[in-house]
């Protein structure tokens, strides 16, 4: 077939798998074990933080077991993180790639986004299988919940990621200032503290941070019994990822030539 | 076609005024004009990497991606993992084993090929990234500087490979060498405060070229 003769979709198609293949080789090998690390950086923060809370303190919370509802909560917390951050830093990691005109700036932080979401959850695998070696609860006993949680924590860091690619490029110290963000916004999510010990009026503050309902969301679909806070709404979680994907859809689209020429 | 670029004070001045071209089908055509002219804009806009700020370029035939200056290279992937990425972004896949083979002979940088394209000397880069392009079909290969950093002997395989394109492909060249310009092109534009002069022969376009320097 002659290179440009394709029709759109076969073309962006290309460019998705060719990029893919791209980021993965340069994400999992650019270092010695580099993919090691990857994958077991979430593992260990885990295991070091349910070893304090769950072997030092409390072995319950809310109904759970404290090693799973924290191990819930931080992988996907990190889902959330790794794809917003990796995926909002896409555009300018990419610049030698424009001089091919079929790729986009929007097609490298998509890529970015997908990779990051397979790489956390071969992370999950190997947390739950830890788990399931300590004789921990692991299966989702509401499986849909904690599906449409899931999927609403990766389409929120999509659309970030769509929507910071473009701000931190037009404006650089955007860039840092959404990475400060990034610590606050794991402790406001109650990853490490159940929100639903937290009283009003401040849990209902707390609950307008969209990450705090989708980490809800997985626990609640983990544990049938689980008491999760009140606020709790997918719904809500689902309608910010929808936004923020319009808003980071709507800036690429504005932005596209910007980005190439800068 | 005008073109200026955005900078940090505003917008910048016209890098390219009021351009008015069509380029020929199956003509050699060689770009000059002083450092700053607006070359490499020009190639980035006929490649499609760049969009004009007004008018338009439109585009009959396949056209390649400007090689030139390390551009479209990953410094931290070898030379192979860069070629097969290519050949997955034009959707030649199937066959490219072969392809690459055809890339690595013609690259001819031996084992280099499997090192990081970041460890490359600039001629090895653009060795690499003519092969590269020779690799897909293209209707017009566009070529900003890439042939003035090679040897003797990779100026000669790149002569007899723009010699086999001829009645197939056509190419767009810039460069500071005249010889080099006179050698592959038949015709010439001169670009000179914004604007394009065409030139049917490329020895006028070099003859005013010199005639425009200031002495």
């Amino acid at each position: 077939m002659k290179p440009d003769s394709r029709p759109p979709w076969r073309v962006a198609l290309c460019v998705w798998h060719a990029l893919l293949l791209r980021e993965a080789v340069a994400r999992l090998f650019n270092k010695r074990g580099a993919w090691l690390w990857l994958l077991l950086e979430p593992v260990t923060y885990i295991g070091f933080t349910v070893f304090v809370f769950a072997v030092l303190r409390a072995r319950v919370i809310g109904g759970m077991d404290t090693a799973v509802w924290l191990a819930s909560g931080l992988l996907a917390y990190f889902l959330f993180r790794r794809v917003a951050v990796q995926g909002a830093s896409a555009i300018g990691a990419n610049l030698a790639l424009y001089t091919y005109r079929q790729v986009l700036p929007v097609d490298t932080v998509l890529v970015r986004c997908a990779l990051e979401g397979v790489l956390i959850t071969l992370s999950a695998a190997l947390t739950a299988a830890a788990l399931a070696l300590w004789d921990k609860p692991t299966g989702a006993q509401e499986a849909l919940v904690c599906a449409s949680a899931v999927a609403g924590l990766w389409l929120l860091a999509v659309g970030w990621a769509l929507a910071a690619s473009v701000g931190s490029e037009l404006v650089p110290e955007l860039g840092n200032l959404l990475g400060l963000f990034m610590m606050p916004l794991m402790l406001a999510s109650g990853t490490v503290f159940p929100l639903s010990a937290v009283p009003q009026p401040w849990r209902d503050g707390l609950m307008l941070n969209p990450v705090a309902h989708g980490i809800e969301g997985v626990r609640a679909g983990l544990s049938a019994y689980y008491h999760h806070a009140p606020e709790l709404s997918l719904g809500y979680l689902h309608a910010w990822a929808l936004g923020l994907l319009f808003l980071g859809l709507a800036l690429q689209r504005r932005f596209r030539h910007r980005m190439v020429s800068l | 076609m005008h073109k200026r670029y955005q900078t940090d004070h505003g917008p910048g001045p016209w890098v390219l005024r009021g351009i008015e071209l069509t380029l020929p089908a199956g003509t050699n055509v060689g770009l000059i004009g002083r450092n700053g002219a607006g070359k490499s804009t020009l190639l980035r806009l006929i490649g499609g990497i760049d969009r004009p700020t007004r008018g338009q370029v439109r585009r009959h035939c396949r056209v390649s991606w400007p090689m030139g200056f390390g551009g479209g290279l990953q410094g931290s992937l070898t030379g192979r993992q860069n070629a097969k990425f290519l050949c997955r972004l034009y959707g030649q896949a199937r066959d490219m084993a072969e392809r690459l083979e055809r890339i690595q002979a013609f690259a001819d940088i031996g084992p280099h090929f499997d090192s990081p394209v970041k460890t490359y000397s600039s001629g090895m880069k653009s060795r690499l990234q003519f092969a590269l392009s020779l690799a897909f079909d293209f209707d017009v290969y566009i070529s900003d500087e890439v042939t003035s950093t090679g040897d003797a002997a990779f100026q000669a395989k790149a002569r007899r490979a723009f010699a086999d394109l001829v009645g197939r492909a056509s190419l767009i060249m810039t460069s500071h060498h005249m010889g080099t310009l006179k050698e592959f092109c038949t015709a010439g534009i001169w670009l000179h405060g914004g604007q394009a002069h065409w030139f049917d022969s490329i020895d006028d376009a070099v003859a005013a070229y010199q005639e425009g320097l200031p002495a």
